[in-house]
């Protein structure tokens, strides 16, 4: 008898989930389901397909989208490579190096991740404008990558504290040199945490909004810009507004779904351990 | 000697990751505070650029629009951020069996975190919201009154459920962890001292789990803070200031009334704010943990 009420409440659980779930998604799924409407069948909203059509995505591969979707993955994969480049060997040196002030370092570059972009907006505008960096990739590259090598740091570190000191310190009676442990020794047994921060850093460049809405016009802007200027009228290109969005979401969506687990274990571990 | 050497090479490899980041963010928010105490105003050249100390703060603290918009970041924050956590215990724990198709159900709800808050915004405001086109218009036609007026009287309600809507899933992956986390061991006693499901959450589960509310409230108070991009792409701050907050006024200031001095004293009163909220925060964590211990 309370087997079966609790068995009961189980299902009555697992069926409200699932529907939560789907609400919750909603927004993406209805998106996803309309980027295979014909335009004349987005109005009114409906859940049904009439005519199923591929016709939206070949179009938008044809127009002008393409180049600010190439930008966005220039600037996130060169974001990526110098965030990792510059702040692992920092992270390395805070956790294994023999500075006597480590531990300041590591809190410089934390509070630096505490400030909110429009503390620095207005001299960054005005240093690009003179520095002829407006509406150029590299410029973007700079902001990004100053803003995200404080997190790369901040994750590596905590992957890199789950490397056993003593595995190094064989591998300095080994007689091998600091940088041939680094390469070979602490570099492999960290990958999948520096590798999964490099996710993190190409989701947030990638779907970065403030700074690229404002130091960028045209021929450096990427997608996010891009889709703010997509002004339909009512109700007209849906469609196609949906097969855009749904090629733009689909990266950051992969490589998080990928990265989640490690993602999650860098962030609270980094915060646990204090 | 040979450490000597080591700690020149450990300087230099950290050398140019302190160059980027001083050059992007240090020297410019010194900038922003030296900026904020002169008159600039881009588009009025005739007008010069002068030294006018405190000016900009005193009108800032004098203007009414400037309260609302403090007011709004407050609302926003705190009730997202309180709703957040509870949906994202809620969700955790149920996500924290096995069941069928229980992978597909997380990957659904945390899918929205990795969209950008520009398709956000963009899909939200065209085809779920709109009132003669979207769902809001489909579903009021259907009840027979008129569609909820999610971009006027109630646009910060709509900016504030868009955030919840964005940043639960983060909330779920971090705490679903801290559940996964909990050694067996400790419920398997509870349980056979018979407490109920309630009372097993509330006195076991949640203090076990604390350090994770604690890492994503505070993570989540930094981004909500800086929330632009859902604002910019669906109300722009509007009606008024009704939907604005304080990045969304700096931007304003800025780029909309090109006022240079005005959006510096902004954008410092902005970092003052998100500073004290995030230590007065995290000394109340660690407050609750000295009076526990």
């Amino acid at each position: 008898m309370v087997h079966r009420a609790r068995a009961r409440r189980r299902t009555l659980g697992i069926v409200l989930i699932w529907i939560i779930a789907i609400l919750w998604s909603f927004p993406l799924l209805y998106m996803l389901l309309t980027s295979f409407k014909g335009e004349a069948d987005v109005l009114p909203p409906s859940l049904w397909i009439h005519h199923p059509t591929l016709e939206n995505y070949a179009a938008v591969l044809r127009q002008e989208f393409v180049r600010y979707f190439l930008n966005s993955a220039v600037v996130s994969l060169s974001t990526v490579a110098a965030c990792l480049a510059f702040g692992v060997p920092v992270a390395y040196v805070v956790v294994f190096g023999k500075l006597k002030n480590s531990d300041n370092l590591f809190f410089w570059f934390l509070t630096a991740t505490l400030f909110p972009p429009v503390a620095v907006i207005v001299p960054v505008f005005l240093l690009f404008r003179f520095a002829g960096l407006l509406d150029t990739l590299g410029g973007l590259i700079l902001i990004y990558s100053g803003f995200n090598i404080p997190i790369v740091i901040w994750m590596t570190r905590s992957f890199l504290l789950d490397v056993p000191r003593e595995i190094l310190e064989s591998a300095d009676i080994d007689g091998s040199s600091r940088l041939r442990s680094f390469l070979f020794v602490v570099l492999p047994l960290a990958r999948q945490g520096i590798v999964s921060t490099g996710l993190l850093v190409f989701i947030f460049v990638w779907n970065e909004f403030f700074f690229s809405i404002n130091l960028t016009y045209v021929s450096a802007a990427p997608v996010p810009v891009y889709m703010a200027s997509f002004m339909t009228q009512e109700g007209l290109f849906w469609a196609k507004l949906c097969a855009i969005s749904t090629l733009v979401v689909l990266p950051p969506m992969v490589l998080g779904w990928l990265a989640q687990r490690s993602l999650v274990k860098g962030l609270t571990m980094g915060a646990v351990k204090g | 000697m040979d450490d000597e050497l080591r700690r020149r090479r450990s300087r230099f490899l950290s050398l140019p990751a302190i160059l980027v980041v001083a050059v992007v963010t240090q020297a410019p928010i010194l900038a922003t505070l030296g900026l904020s105490l002169i008159r600039w105003i881009v588009i009025r050249p005739d007008l010069g650029i002068t030294f006018i100390g405190l000016d900009n703060y005193a009108e800032l603290f004098s203007s009414r629009d400037f309260y609302e918009v403090v007011l709004n970041t407050v609302v926003i924050t705190v009730v997202s951020l309180a709703v957040c956590t509870a949906l994202g215990i809620l969700f955790g724990l149920m996500l924290n069996h096995d069941f069928p198709g229980v992978n597909i159900v997380r990957t659904l709800i945390i899918s929205p975190f990795f969209v950008m808050d520009a398709v956000a915004g963009i899909v939200w405001r065209t085809m779920l919201l709109n009132s003669s086109f979207g769902w809001n218009g489909y579903f009021a036609s259907l009840l027979g009154v008129g569609p909820f007026d999610f971009f006027g009287v109630h646009s910060l309600l709509t900016i504030t459920v868009l955030i919840v809507w964005q940043w639960t899933p983060f909330f779920v992956l971090i705490l679903l962890a801290g559940f996964q986390n909990i050694p067996p061991e400790i419920l398997d006693s509870a349980r056979v001292d018979g407490i109920g499901w309630l009372k097993e959450l509330v006195f076991i589960r949640l203090p076990v789990i604390m350090n994770h509310i604690e890492v994503a409230v505070l993570l989540g108070l930094i981004f909500v803070l800086k929330a632009f991009g859902l604002i910019f792409v669906t109300t722009r701050g509007g009606p008024g200031y009704s939907s604005a907050n304080l990045p969304y006024y700096v931007y304003k200031t800025a780029f909309l009334g090109w006022d240079v001095g005005h959006a510096a004293a902004v954008a410092v009163v902005t970092v003052a704010i998100t500073l004290i909220a995030i230590v007065a925060l995290f000394r109340w964590f660690r407050r609750r943990i000295v009076e526990a211990a």
